[in-house]
């Protein structure tokens, strides 16, 4: 490995970091505590996965430059040079055995931001340009597309003029329409790509729901993608870009609130990244559309019939919008307002484990054996509360639950968010 | 003064001196300035971090492992009493025998945990790959100072020399590796109070199962 490419990724320690970077790399004592909290060692039991060992690698190599041990004696404490294997082992672990859910971070008997640790991890294989093939091509194609899965945006106005239609029949009204680029409208309401491509019935159910809470909105044909697969890979270059898209489609629409879609990490990524990859604070509102519709409830603006779901219904809570983004009632909320049978999970809420499929484990095909390994974690979860619909406001999750449910054969129905309410909704 | 005090001495300073260089240098560094609008209570959050986040209910590191648990809070309390008795050792307080005897007796238990945790590093595998020697010389400079300390509390001055000696290497070797963690813990809990606390998430919600 050149020299060149090495110091592109001990660039991210120059002037040895922050103050919370230096904090979590001098942290973690390797007691080893946090095993148990991790979906990939609870599955595999390999050791390789515990996440001290993530952290471990991370900081071995900060030590070998920044530290006085480090530097002088290293086998004192295991300090690594940053070369080809170290590299190698790196990519492995941080992108193929992790999904940042940060459920090990919350559990460290320290306090080690693991998660953390890891990003930066990402951020430097970045730099030296050893992110996945498949998880690049993801970020490559929402750079140069505006959206992650490359949809032109002539596919896109006609998959959303044939889901108005759909909508304007079931309502039996010219007035539930779809609205697109409208400007001065109060919400600009975002997707997940994965809508347009595969659930385009999740974007009607978001229309009818606006519809019957008489909302002025709009989506835009030029900037709708939520997501930011550029977090994941570490490259705040290309995470910047993305977000700066959307703040400036917010401008030329002159809406005054971003309701995010169902989607955690894009949630992640842009209520609490972007103003930081901008260096700016939000010049306008930003909710997600789970806040959003337990609002409509609680204000009276939608009402919901609580005998449209007789079945078990239980919720997976997204680590993106829940554990590290705080909504965590509102789903809650919204659930209970209809649904009889609300079965939790055990454990829920910020101590949830994660579906296998965040940090870009779906996107990244050359881990999908892994992945539907730890994936047996969740099935375990849902079989255990005997529900049959799982409801989860993430299209991410939404996608790995459904393998799940193919894979484990749970016999479960899988919706999100908006879906489970659009159907309940009375008119 | 004697050699053994002018050693321990001497390392106290060493060792305070590259503490607060530490510290001194995690202050410069400075926080990165978050410009998302906080959903949260930031000091709610970092309160709740030092105190029901590190709770044993709370923290599965904690409720699953509750004997390794356990004897890491002995070992550490141990570890607060010994440096307490250190300075009033040096000071020439004298402790009623019964007193004595007593704190000589929690401290060689807090030694035994810390045995124990030493032997389970060296014995499991998966915390044997985790490990590096100064896992090891710490764990073990700790212990032998607590014992030595238990020692010079029930048997008088025959080892005070070699508890001065053992305290004095332990407060050189503290800067070195793991053993940081004295000043590190308290600002990485800081960092992840103020992570979770801002959004939201700590205090938890009140009517979240656990």
């Amino acid at each position: 490995m050149e020299k060149a490419v090495i110091d592109k990724g001990l660039k991210v320690f120059e002037n040895g970091g922050d103050a919370k970077l230096i904090t979590h790399l001098n942290s973690c004592v390797h007691c080893g505590l946090c095993a148990e909290s991790c979906i990939y060692y609870k599955a595999t039991g390999d050791d390789r996965f515990i996440p001290a060992r993530k952290v471990e690698i991370v900081a071995s190599v900060y030590r070998r430059y920044h530290t006085f041990a480090g530097r002088f004696l290293p086998a004192l404490v295991k300090a690594r040079e940053l070369n080809e294997d170290t590299a190698n082992e790196m990519v492995d672990l941080l992108f193929g055995a992790c999904t940042m859910c940060g459920r090990c971070t919350m559990h460290c008997s320290i306090g080690v931001d693991i998660a953390y640790l890891v990003k930066t991890g990402r951020t430097m294989l970045s730099e030296m340009g050893m992110v996945p093939a498949s998880l690049q091509s993801t970020v490559k194609a929402a750079v140069e597309t505006g959206n992650n899965m490359g949809i032109p945006a002539a596919e896109f106005v006609d998959t959303l003029k044939w889901m108005e239609d759909e909508l304007t029949d079931e309502l039996n009204t010219k007035e539930a329409k779809i609205p697109i680029d409208v400007k001065g409208k109060k919400v600009l309401y975002t997707l997940n790509p994965r809508e347009p491509k595969f659930f385009p019935l999740s974007i009607s159910a978001m229309a009818k729901i606006f519809y019957a809470a008489r909302e002025s909105w709009t989506l835009s044909s030029r900037m709708y993608d939520i997501t930011n697969y550029a977090y994941f890979s570490g490259n705040n270059d290309e995470a910047r870009l993305i977000a700066k898209r959307m703040w400036d489609e917010m401008d030329q629409l002159e809406c005054s609130t971003l309701v995010l879609a169902e989607c955690g990490h894009g949630t992640r990524a842009l209520r609490w990244e972007s103003p930081n990859y901008l260096k700016k604070p939000f010049p306008f509102r930003v909710k997600t559309s789970v806040e959003l519709i337990a609002e409509y409830i609680h204000d009276g603006k939608i009402r919901l019939d609580n005998e449209k779901f007789k079945e078990a219904v239980t919720l997976h809570d997204p680590c993106n919008l829940v554990r590290n983004g705080g909504v965590c009632m509102e789903q809650r909320y919204i659930l209970q307002n209809f649904i009889g049978d609300f079965r939790e999970m055990a454990p829920n809420g910020t101590d949830n484990y994660c579906c296998g499929g965040g940090g870009g484990q779906l996107a990244m095909s050359e881990y999908n054996e892994r992945r539907m390994k730890t994936a047996g974690v969740k099935a375990e979860q849902i079989r255990r509360t005997g529900a049959k619909i799982v409801v989860s406001p993430c299209h991410n999750c939404v996608d790995q639950l459904t393998q799940i449910n193919f894979a484990f054969k749970l016999n479960i129905q899988v919706k999100t968010m908006a879906e489970l309410v659009a159907d309940a909704i009375i008119l | 003064m004697t050699w053994f005090s002018l050693f321990f001495l001497i390392s106290l300073l060493i060792c305070l001196a590259s503490l607060g260089y530490h510290l001194l240098f995690l202050l410069r560094s400075g926080q990165t300035p978050d410009f998302a609008p906080p959903s949260g209570n930031i000091r709610a959050g970092i309160l709740y971090s030092f105190t029901g986040a590190m709770s044993p209910v709370k923290k599965e590191s904690a409720f699953l492992h509750l004997p390794t648990y356990a004897a890491g809070m002995v070992y550490h309390l141990g570890t607060f009493i010994s440096i307490l008795l250190i300075f009033l050792l040096w000071a020439d307080v004298v402790f009623p025998i019964a007193l004595s005897l007593g704190i000589a007796a929690f401290l060689l238990a807090s030694a035994s945990c810390g045995t124990g945790i030493l032997i389970k590093r060296s014995v499991k595998r998966n915390l044997r790959a985790l490990s590096n020697p100064d896992d090891y010389i710490s764990n073990t400079l700790v212990t032998v100072f607590q014992l030595l300390t238990a020692l010079t509390l029930a048997f008088g001055s025959v080892f005070t020399p070699w508890l001065f000696v053992a305290a004095g290497l332990l407060l050189l070797y503290i800067p070195m590796g793991k053993l940081k963690h004295l000043l590190y813990f308290f600002a990485a809990r800081c960092q992840l109070g103020l992570f979770f606390g801002r959004r939201g998430v700590w205090p938890p919600h009140k009517n979240q199962t656990p």
